[in-house]
């Protein structure tokens, strides 16, 4: 279809074009300097709602989130803790039982 | 055009191909990630060393095993190679905490000692390591704080000078945009959301998305076909499936290497253990591809100039950060020249009875949770 074929050739121009010029633009510090303020400014907002969420939990004596994130993420870290352990009284064994150092 | 359009319309209703699809056993398990292990090939492994693939933390593995006939694993496995792949898993919200040093060290520190000691039945064997994108960049700092544990390193499209001093891609530019404050992003979203990333990703090139979509109406009025359509709907499942970053790991990752570049400075340290790159010895390639918007060459090509082995190898292929990891020129290009790198080198030694591996049981997560459990009760 000639048609079809000749619209393709166009826009593959124009995308090109059209990329290489909005590249330009969003690498532009006129752009991500006020783009960065305002993601900034929404952390810091939505830090600040997530803070009086938990001291409302706190003053309830309820746990809040982050006190359960801290507990899981505790408990990963210690699995990971009894792993190399794991690991460690393996190699001790193989090595004992190898002879290769003197086991006290 | 009425054609064209019957096509289109099929897509929504046409099944999905299967990804991720060449067998493979979970031998490790630990918090949200796993270890895989291929089972061999039928004949039997005929390669003396394991291979661990290492997958960016942000994307699905999967995408080193796409589909049959488009997967580098199933490539591997049938040229006889032990080959595992860390499949980093989703991070819950708990993983706000999780830091670089246990991703980077522990994580893949252990991946390196379980896939040696499965395949050898010696966890301080040496392993050739494969590290795709960020995959790459995390296995490079792994060995240059731990040279002694890798028979080779391979990194394809792994940045590594994170500021060459000219134009590092749309990516660098906005990680280093000064006004973005990233305690303030942790302590506002956790996990880096991968909706955002993704979005970041899509803006790369903000008429990627129109741009396909007129290049499959394009290639509905011609060569329609199962294979086609098969590769482009399991590219799209890989590319939608994307996986949130650890915040704390996102932050030093965004600090410390796109920021102040302390890979390639040399000042990088990996749970208090300097990781520099002169401390690599193993042989090392690493791979750049010509039209790579994510990774330009200059961020990658410099890590062959800056490892201490003599045994070093730059290939510059042309295609782009995924299409030239999976596409068919891949399978006849770059798979069977990484391939051959490790066939030829020391660790690549055939193994002289090939099935001897094949036989031995493959140790699962709950058998070692068994052997923990008896040495509990001891």
């Amino acid at each position: 279809m000639l048609g079809w074929d000749e619209w393709k050739k166009s826009f593959d121009v124009w995308e090109n074009a059209t990329a290489r010029h909005l590249e330009q633009w969003l690498k532009s510090p006129l752009l991500l300097g006020p783009a960065g303020v305002m993601m900034t400014a929404a952390m810091k907002a939505k830090a600040k709602v997530d803070d009086v969420k938990s001291k409302v939990a706190s003053g309830l004596g309820l746990p809040t989130r982050r006190d359960q994130e801290r507990t899981l993420h505790l408990l990963n870290q210690m699995q990971s803790r009894v792993m190399d352990l794991e690991e460690k009284l393996e190699d001790l064994e193989a090595d004992k039982s190898r002879g290769d150092r003197p086991w006290t | 055009m009425i054609g064209r359009l019957m096509n289109l319309a099929g897509l929504l209703t046409r099944r999905k191909p299967a990804v991720g699809a060449t067998p493979a056993d979970v031998v490790h398990a630990e918090n949200k990630w796993k270890l895989l292990r291929f089972r061999p090939r039928a004949a039997g492994l005929a390669h003396a060393t394991p291979i661990l693939l290492v997958p960016s933390l942000i994307n699905r593995w999967y995408v080193l095993d796409l589909m049959p006939g488009k997967s580098f694993v199933e490539f591997l496995v049938s040229r006889g190679h032990d080959v595992y792949v860390i499949d980093h898993g989703t991070p819950g919200d708990e993983d706000r905490y999780l830091g670089f040093d246990d991703i980077v060290d522990g994580y893949l520190g252990r991946a390196l000692r379980v896939a040696a000691k499965t395949s050898t039945g010696d966890p301080r064997a040496k392993v050739h390591v494969l590290g795709y994108c960020m995959g790459g960049t995390m296995a490079a700092i792994h060995a240059a704080a731990h040279p002694e544990r890798f028979a080779s390193l391979v990194a394809v499209a792994a940045p590594i000078r994170f500021d060459s001093g000219g134009d590092d891609g749309l990516l660098a530019a906005w990680s280093r945009s000064p006004t973005v404050e990233l305690d303030a992003v942790v302590a506002g979203v956790g996990n880096m959301p991968w909706e955002l990333m993704q979005s970041t990703f899509l803006l790369l090139r903000p008429t990627m998305q129109l741009s396909k979509a007129v290049h499959l109406m394009d290639r509905a009025g011609k060569a329609w076909d199962d294979e086609f359509l098969d590769g482009f709907l399991a590219l799209e499942t890989w590319g939608n499936d994307n996986v949130s970053f650890p915040g704390a790991a996102w932050r030093r990752y965004i600090r410390e290497l796109y920021r102040e570049d302390r890979l390639f400075r040399g000042t990088f340290a990996l749970n208090g253990r300097p990781a520099q790159l002169s401390s690599i010895v193993a042989p090392t390639l690493a791979v750049t591809f010509e039209h790579d918007a994510i990774v330009p060459k200059a961020m990658a090509s410099v890590l062959v100039e800056q490892v201490g082995a003599t045994d070093k190898e730059h290939v510059h292929l042309p295609g782009g950060h995924v299409g030239a990891m999976v596409s068919r020129s891949a399978s006849r290009g770059l798979w069977p020249k990484i391939a051959e790198f490790w066939e030829q080198r020391p660790g690549g030694v055939r193994r002289e009875r090939e099935t001897e591996v094949v036989r031995r049981a493959v140790p699962s997560a709950a058998a070692r949770e068994s052997g923990s459990r008896a040495r509990k009760k001891r």
